[in-house]
């Protein structure tokens, strides 16, 4: 087989393609299609930046944390976001070095507002049980769309995930203690997670991101399918997401604030109200609640250590 | 002092308790009030990898406090959940040194968080831990050697880590030694009572549940003797300050800090979580 | 859900745009779980310089398991294959006699000298002897 450099473009192209439906990894240094390498950097660099900004919403409990083994777990959690945002960036500022750039051009296009972060971390976190849910549901789902990537034809990012995903089992039980113990407890606590769902449900609904890009305008699904960077839709995952926790939602006396939702036996699929689609778009435009918010302590953060970063410049 | 089967500190009088539980306060909140102030630096620090770094040694300082409240919990028949939440200010015995708060604003909002500072803190605090560390590691009191052990273990860590980045940072831009410079003087004023050993130190030292104050102050000036003459400071320590925390006193920086803290845990009494 | 925006921007970017760009030197971390155990690679991370990497490797990505060892290496002091050059790598399936797969009839032939075969099983057992 000759060198791939020796190859014309449509040669190279169709090289590649082969290796991917043959389910080679493709590596940092190999040649790919300028739109893979696009599609890459912005799906990993949102993914990274959401850990780290999901980060926020979580930190606000740490202190408050209810008990030693509490403050214990939900500042490993915390750490953890950080870490996968670790990951992930690294994985993503090795696609952009060619293009000559940098983790400090990442947080830039955060703070610029180009790159976007994922939209439940947007909302403002109200009582402890957020924490719990945050844990529980929120890394519930991210769980169903992160297995679902990891047989991601790109190498590097294949093994970031599996990484997360081993760590975010962690997360859910961290989770799932939280809520057991708010379930089984007072009715204060009972209802401080009942609470809790009820504001988190369409949130959770829209993790998914729209069912096609005739629902928002636009949807980078199409792209990361053909690439073999996942496999389902976002309606297959939130399809998936139901199934797993709606009867467990249940099973703890729990409801869940939409009335229309019902398992069709003939068509195996959920019916659920459609979240606003119209607040979606606003909320990761940076205009959801606590958006400029967590913005800002970030911002206020990377400019008040400047400084460090300047000393050890070599 | 042995273990028994029916409680760690079965034989001791009464005075032996007071003294015993004393000295466990100074270790426990000191470790508590710390790693709540470095949990606070959480998803801010100047590098994402640090932040991840770091945030381990938060976790190792509270583990070792809650080794030490539930020694304080055997003598004192209490919970350590509610010796750590629960104790009122005047109660605690840290050092003024970790309670302070990281600097101008709050951690939600728009906090102006000083790195040197932290780098100072954290390279003075840990550095009298291993000292008296190394010193319970000789205690007469057999449960506080078996702790002392394992935190010691952990400790390696958290001082090589503090130490690289104290050295990196003072040997790097006039920028950074300014700053660091000052963070040295604001330590200065904070860190006095590190040492003390309370109300009952001469107590506790003739029992020789710890080394007497001026032998571990001697060791701990010889280690940062060591650590400065890899820069171009010169070490120094102060003698007394306002508030002496080992005797109950604090700052009003304490109260905020346990208000935070206890917020849900006291929210609904008799409450599991 | 009604939306109540958060406060207002009030960004004013002066960031790391003129640094040069070394305070994200890359490292390439390697750990050894046990004494006995080989260096695998874990993960890369950025800092900027030996000491501050070494100090940061463990916890990033080695938080809940054993370490024994550990290798931080910058990332420019790894030779690496380009992808034309990993066709180097690729080999033919003719090469038994470099296995005990080509040597597999002796088992039957010591049977006849009522001796029993020493395969890898049996020589890699003499260890524990």
């Amino acid at each position: 087989m000759e060198a791939v450099t020796d190859m014309s473009e449509s040669g190279k192209y169709e090289a590649f393609m082969k290796r991917i439906e043959d389910g080679d990894k493709i590596e940092m240094d190999d040649w790919m299609p300028d739109e893979y390498r696009t599609v890459l950097i912005k799906l990993i660099s949102m993914h990274g930046i959401s850990e780290i900004m999901g980060a926020l919403p979580e930190k606000e409990w740490v202190p408050k944390a209810p008990g030693l083994g509490r403050k214990l777990g939900i500042m490993a959690k915390v750490q953890d976001e950080m870490g996968h945002g670790q990951l992930l960036l690294r994985v993503s500022e090795d696609l952009m070095k060619p293009l000559g750039r940098n983790r400090a051009d990442i947080m830039d296009d955060l703070f610029e507002e180009r790159l976007k972060f994922h939209n439940v971390f947007h909302m403002r976190t109200h009582t402890w049980a957020d924490a719990g849910l945050i844990g529980w549901l929120v890394d519930g789902a991210a769980i169903i769309t992160q297995t679902n990537m990891l047989g991601a034809s790109y190498g590097p990012y294949a093994r970031a995930l599996k990484r997360i995903c081993a760590e975010e089992v962690f997360h859910a039980q961290h989770g799932e203690s939280i809520i057991m113990a708010l379930a089984e407890g007072s009715p204060e606590q009972r209802k401080m997670l009942q609470d809790a769902i009820d504001r988190w449900w369409p949130s959770l609904l829209m993790f998914f991101g729209p069912e096609s890009k005739d629902t928002t305008g636009s949807s980078k699904q199409d792209a990361t399918i053909k690439y073999q960077i996942r496999t389902k839709t976002n309606e297959e995952l939130r399809q998936s997401f139901l199934s797993k926790y709606v009867p467990r939602i249940h099973s703890l006396g729990l409801t869940i604030p939409d009335d229309t939702l019902r398992f069709d036996e003939a068509t195996k699929k959920w019916e659920y109200r459609q979240p606003d689609w119209k607040e979606f778009k606003q909320i990761i435009g940076n205009e959801g609640p606590k958006s400029q918010d967590r913005l800002n302590l970030r911002r206020a953060a990377y400019e008040n250590n400047a400084w460090v970063r300047e000393a050890l410049e070599a | 002092m042995e273990k028994t089967e029916n409680g760690k500190f079965e034989g001791l009088t009464e005075t032996d308790q007071e003294y015993l539980a004393d000295l466990l306060k100074q270790l426990a909140d000191d470790d508590y009030l710390l790693s709540f102030r470095s949990s606070e630096w959480l998803g801010l620090a100047p590098h994402i990898e640090e932040d991840v770094a770091s945030a381990s040694i938060s976790q190792d300082m509270m583990g070792h406090a809650s080794m030490y409240y539930g020694l304080l919990g055997d003598i004192c028949g209490r919970d350590a959940d509610d010796l750590a939440h629960f104790r009122k200010p005047a109660d605690r015995r840290n050092s003024i040194l970790t309670e302070k708060r990281n600097g101008e604003g709050e951690y939600l909002d728009a906090p102006k968080y000083d790195w040197a500072y932290h780098v100072v803190r954290n390279l003075y605090y840990n550095m009298h831990k291993k000292v008296k560390l190394d010193a319970l590691k000789q205690s007469s009191c057999s449960p506080l050697r078996d702790v002392a052990a394992k935190a010691a273990m952990e400790l390696y860590y958290h001082e090589l880590h503090w130490r690289t980045w104290f050295i990196e940072l003072m040997n790097s831009n006039d920028d950074a030694k300014a700053r660091m410079t000052a963070a040295l003087e604001k330590v200065n004023g904070e860190c006095a009572d590190l040492f003390h050993l309370g109300k009952y130190a001469e107590d506790i030292t003739a029992k020789g549940y710890i080394a007497p104050e001026a032998e571990m102050k001697d060791s701990f000036r010889k280690e940062m003797e060591k650590v400065f003459g890899q820069t171009a400071s010169v070490f120094s320590f102060p003698d007394a300050q306002k508030e002496n925390g080992r005797l109950g006193g604090h700052t009003r920086d304490l109260e905020d800090a346990l208000e935070l803290m206890n917020e849900v845990y006291g929210s609904v009494p008799e409450a599991k979580w | 859900m009604k939306i109540t925006p958060g406060s207002v921007r009030h960004w004013k970017h002066k960031g790391d745009k003129y640094m040069s760009g070394t305070f994200y030197n890359e490292y390439e971390v390697f750990s050894k779980r046990a004494p006995d155990k080989e260096f695998i690679h874990q993960f890369s991370l950025t800092a900027p310089n030996d000491e501050i990497a070494k100090v940061m490797a463990q916890e990033n990505f080695l938080r809940r398991e054993p370490v024994s060892d550990l290798w931080v290496v910058r990332r420019e002091h790894i030779l690496t294959l380009s992808e034309g050059k990993k066709h180097s790598l690729k080999r033919l399936d003719n090469k038994d006699y470099r296995n005990t797969k080509g040597y597999g009839y002796l088992r039957k032939k010591w049977r006849q000298y009522e001796q029993n075969p020493l395969d890898e099983k049996e020589i890699m057992g003499w260890a524990k002897e």
